[in-house]
């Protein structure tokens, strides 16, 4: 399963990957997987069919496949917004990781499962759940705009689409929609047999989960003059950043799988992905982050894993606003990792004294102010900083 | 000894009764939540047009739609102004449609305002809010309006974490606004059209922060949900009316006139079959969109009646000396009551009425209209507080004085206090049913789990609750009605006229006159006399 393709893939999808896998699509799929019936056959269809969604020669695969029972139009319409949920993913795992000595780079996402590395360390967990939730976030979000043709009421459950079971009953949340493509089409990515693949799988669920636990109730009473005696209820999405900081915490508190005893079972019930993976990872709940490989020194750069080491990383200091995990960003980055802090005084021309109206027009000055910005520098190199320098400017680089 | 049917009653119509309202009960469980919330993203559309002419109508999907964009940067970037955007919500979402099965439809609007270390919401912040509602009925006619409106809306947010540049760009949390409520969904298709326009100098719409995203939220009743119980009201109707009538004849029958008591368990039946009649039927096929005051009014005549029974039954069971048997006796208990309904009463003429002709108003919008509505909510409340202060005291006095009487009491006056007892059980096992449901539907968000199945506790609360007030008030006048049986060694071949009669005589005795424990009056010996010839 060299050709399956990554979620960095997908975010960063473009005509030069549809000409890549259009070379690919002309192998016969796989023989294991034409036997495997029904539900599974259609996993297994999705995937080429995310990259090649123009591509004609599948055309007639979608009447096999009938999991939407829609017409290729819809699917791409889902595919457009799980590319940019799975962007909004990444662009999240890049602002939580921003002062860490990883950063979520676009390099090693891509390696995670492209170079055979399929890395399964704690952060590939991250970029997993953060992705999944990403994706989900973006098809509820979409659903609610009125995106999508069938968006909460294809819920088999209910009664027939639309019409009938959404006046009788109203239809599913539109949460419950962005899951279930999120998964149809984020957990397809995932087609290999082995623990790493059930790995990810759970790991997918996690981030999903994530959606789920940051979701706020709101209510409105509407009884007989506003009063309480009818009130109804709703989850309401949280913004992403809270996703995210919820995913954050899973990361630092991530499981790791002790493969010795589990190996087996994991093993064999990437099968049977859905049942089997509660059975392999039993012990462990549907919400937490795991990992298989610890990580490794992300201060170094390493060629081979996409590593780009820490030298060269911005960090922050001298805040007092700042939560203690940034004050502390030099030191992790720079000190603990063997490089030392360079300071550069940079002029920066921002925008100030501005009147801003709720949306798209800002009247701005334009002040010109130089902030002081740390950097992360091998020693021994780089030129020395100056003492003078040290008086700290009001710390942050976007500050003023 | 038989004053009333409740001492000789046979308890297999109650049961017949009660069983068919469980089947209603049942089959609410089926239905799925009574209300249904369906989340709307509203999509920003670019109005190219110069000077806006509001006869336009902007789609958000299907044919004809707008010029949409994604996000405010991209308007930032194509050098779109604010009073250009417009954002435009299509109720339902696609391949759907409305139905007048959802009676009402109550929209939320909810503004997601990014922080922006600049840009902050100012304190007391004002949004208004132009906004258009238009309807139709196929996907191809015109969009016909049905309201136009400039509103304004007081913007409670406040930004939980602190205060930081890292923080940027996350959430405010503003309160939910109430925006729309339209008493009568006669149109398939609904769409609205809502413009933060900003004029710097007149300070409209300025210091709202970064408006990001306009979510509406609209609530509306489910189709199954109205069917059930439109379903029970057809079905209750008829028997509430025909247990009434049946009474009323038992009264009229008597050779005496009605006690105050007997007239006021008419008046209950009354209001009950009031808030029966299932007049909603008409909002199938017609437009009537003051429905929705009319249910609140029938409830309240309901409500206030019933606690005025409660006061007035309380009161002809206080075994003192006074002379009762008068309505205005009871004044200063019931003038609570029919203050706090007539405040509650002009509050939703306020609310819901001014809503009959503007559906975008809200008295919460501003702050008199805020005061006002707390000042009528808070003396409804202290009306109700009262109330019950009332209405426990001349229970305790009741309380008091039977203990204290028993002994000296005759034997006859043990049916009184029989009857009396059983309604105060029925009373509270009602009162606490009505809580406890309340409260688990409060804190259950509506549904329980039981292994995959997942049961709608709310719909069967409210079908449940309301047959069971049904089934009260239906006792009662079953109950208390004056009985035909007869006891004692008054003969059998008697004719209806005196047989009832006798009974009155007793019935007399038994709530009213029978306060003068001290011996029959000579009241009740000529009444009964009278009647026994």
């Amino acid at each position: 399963m060299s050709d399956k393709p990554d979620m960095a893939e997908i975010s960063s999808f473009d005509k030069t990957k549809l000409k890549k896998t259009e070379t690919k699509e002309k192998n016969p799929l796989p023989t294991k997987e034409s036997d495997i019936s029904g539900a599974m056959g259609s996993w297994h269809l999705i995937k080429p069919l995310i990259l090649s969604m123009c591509y004609h020669a599948l055309a007639s695969a979608w009447s096999v496949n009938n999991f939407l029972m829609t017409g290729p139009k819809a699917f791409l319409t889902y595919a457009s917004s799980v590319q940019v949920g799975a962007q909004s993913g990444i662009q999240e795992c890049k602002h939580q990781f921003g002062w860490d000595r990883w950063n979520c780079p676009e390099s090693a996402l891509q390696l995670a499962t492209h170079n055979g590395l399929r890395s399964a360390t704690r952060e590939t967990s991250f970029v997993h759940a953060i992705s999944a939730a990403g994706v989900m976030y973006t098809l509820t979000k979409n659903c609610s705009m009125g995106d999508f043709d069938n968006c909460g009421c294809d819920d088999s459950k209910i009664g027939q689409m639309g019409g009938r079971g959404w006046i009788w009953g109203g239809c599913s949340d539109n949460v419950m929609f962005g899951e279930k493509i999120s998964k149809q089409f984020v957990d397809a990515l995932e087609n290999g047999h082995d623990s790493r693949a059930a790995l990810n799988l759970h790991n997918n669920e996690a981030g999903r989960l994530a959606i789920k636990a940051t979701l706020r109730k709101a209510c409105k009473c509407h009884g007989v003059s506003g009063s309480c005696s009818i009130q109804t209820c709703w989850m309401q999405l949280p913004d992403f950043r809270s996703v995210g900081n919820y995913l954050k915490a899973k990361h630092e508190q991530a499981k790791k799988l002790e493969m010795d005893k589990r190996r087996m079972r994991a093993g064999n019930s990437a099968d049977n992905r859905g049942g089997a993976l509660s059975d392999a990872f039993g012990g462990i709940p549907r919400t937490e982050l795991i990992y298989l490989e610890d990580s490794p020194n992300y201060c170094a750069k390493n060629q081979s894993l996409g590593l780009q080491g820490t030298a060269g990383r911005e960090c922050v200091q001298g805040d007092r606003n700042m939560t203690q995990w940034e004050r502390r960003s030099c030191r992790r980055l720079c000190h603990d990792c063997g490089l030392r802090v360079v300071e550069k005084r940079v002029d920066i021309v921002s925008s100030c004294n501005c009147k801003f109206h709720w949306c798209c027009t800002v009247k701005c000055d334009k002040c010109t102010q130089t902030v002081t910005k740390y950097y992360c520098a091998r020693r021994g190199r780089g030129r020395k900083p100056h003492n003078k320098t040290k008086q700290r400017h009001r710390g942050r680089g976007r500050r003023q | 000894m038989a004053g009333a049917i409740i001492e000789n009653m046979s308890t297999k119509k109650l049961v017949i009764v009660g069983v068919i309202l469980l089947f209603f009960q049942a089959f609410s469980f089926m239905v799925g939540g009574p209300t249904t919330a369906v989340h709307y993203l509203a999509t920003k559309c670019v109005d190219a047009a110069k000077n806006h002419q509001s006869t336009k109508w902007f789609m958000p999907w299907g044919p004809n739609q707008c010029e949409k964009i994604r996000t405010f940067d991209e308007a930032m970037a194509k050098k779109i102004e604010a009073n250009n955007i417009v954002f435009a919500v299509h109720i339902p979402l696609p391949n759907m449609e409305m139905s007048p099965w959802f009676q009402f439809m109550l929209v939320i609007l909810q503004f997601d305002i990014a922080f922006k270390m600049h840009n902050q919401i100012e304190d007391g912040a004002l949004a208004t809010v132009d906004v258009g509602l238009a309807y139709r009925d196929d996907m191809l006619s015109e969009w016909t309006e049905m309201a136009h409106s400039l509103e304004q809306r007081k913007l409670n947010c406040n930004f939980t974490t602190t205060k930081t540049y890292e923080n940027e760009g996350r959430y405010y949390e503003c309160e939910l606004l109430p925006f729309m409520e339209v008493g009568s969904v006669a149109h398939k298709y609904y769409l609205l059209n809502i413009r933060l326009p900003v004029h710097e100098r007149k300070k409209i719409n300025v210091g709202i922060g970064e408006i990001k995203d306009i979510r509406l939220v609209c609530i509306h009743q489910n189709g199954g949900f109205t069917q059930v119980w439109f379903a029970m009201k057809t079905f209750l109707t008829p028997s509430i009316l025909i247990i009434m009538i049946w009474y009323w004849r038992r009264i009229t029958l008597m050779t005496r006139p009605p006690v105050l008591l007997e007239k006021v368990i008419f008046a209950l039946g009354i209001s009950m079959t009031f808030i029966n009649i299932p007049v909603e039927w008409f909002s199938v096929g017609f437009d009537w969109t003051w429905m929705l005051l009319f249910g609140d009014i029938r409830q309240g005549i309901f409500y206030s009646m019933l606690l005025s029974f409660w006061i007035i039954f309380c009161g002809e069971h206080l075994m003192d000396q006074m002379e009762r048997n008068r309505f205005s006796v009871y004044w200063k208990q019931v003038g609570p009551i029919v203050f706090g309904s007539f405040c509650l009463f002009i509050f939703d003429m306020c609310e819901r009425g001014v809503q009959l002709t503007n559906p975008f108003y809200s008295i919460w919008a501003s702050d008199v209209g805020t005061e006002l509505a707390m000042a009528f909510i808070i003396v409804a409340g202290i009306c109700a507080c009262l109330y019950f202060l009332f209405l426990c005291f001349m229970v305790f006095q009741v309380f008091r004085n039977i203990s204290g009487k028993r002994s000296s009491l005759p034997a006859m006056s043990k049916g009184l206090i029989f009857r009396f007892k059983f309604l105060m059980l029925v009373t509270l096992f009602c009162a606490a049913m009505t809580v406890i449901f309340f409260i688990i539907s409060q804190v259950n968000e509506g549904h329980w789990r039981w292994g995959d199945h997942t049961v709608q506790v709310n719909s069967a609360f409210f079908t449940g609750i309301y047959g069971m007030w049904n089934l009260y008030v239906f006792a009662i006048m079953f109950l208390y009605a004056p009985s035909h049986k007869r006891y004692g060694d008054q003969s059998s071949g008697q004719c209806i006229i005196s047989d009832t009669g006798a009974n009155s005589g007793e019935d007399i005795q038994l709530t009213t006159t029978i306060t003068h424990v001290d011996g029959p009056t000579e009241l009740y010996k000529m009444t009964g006399k009278e009647a026994q010839e």
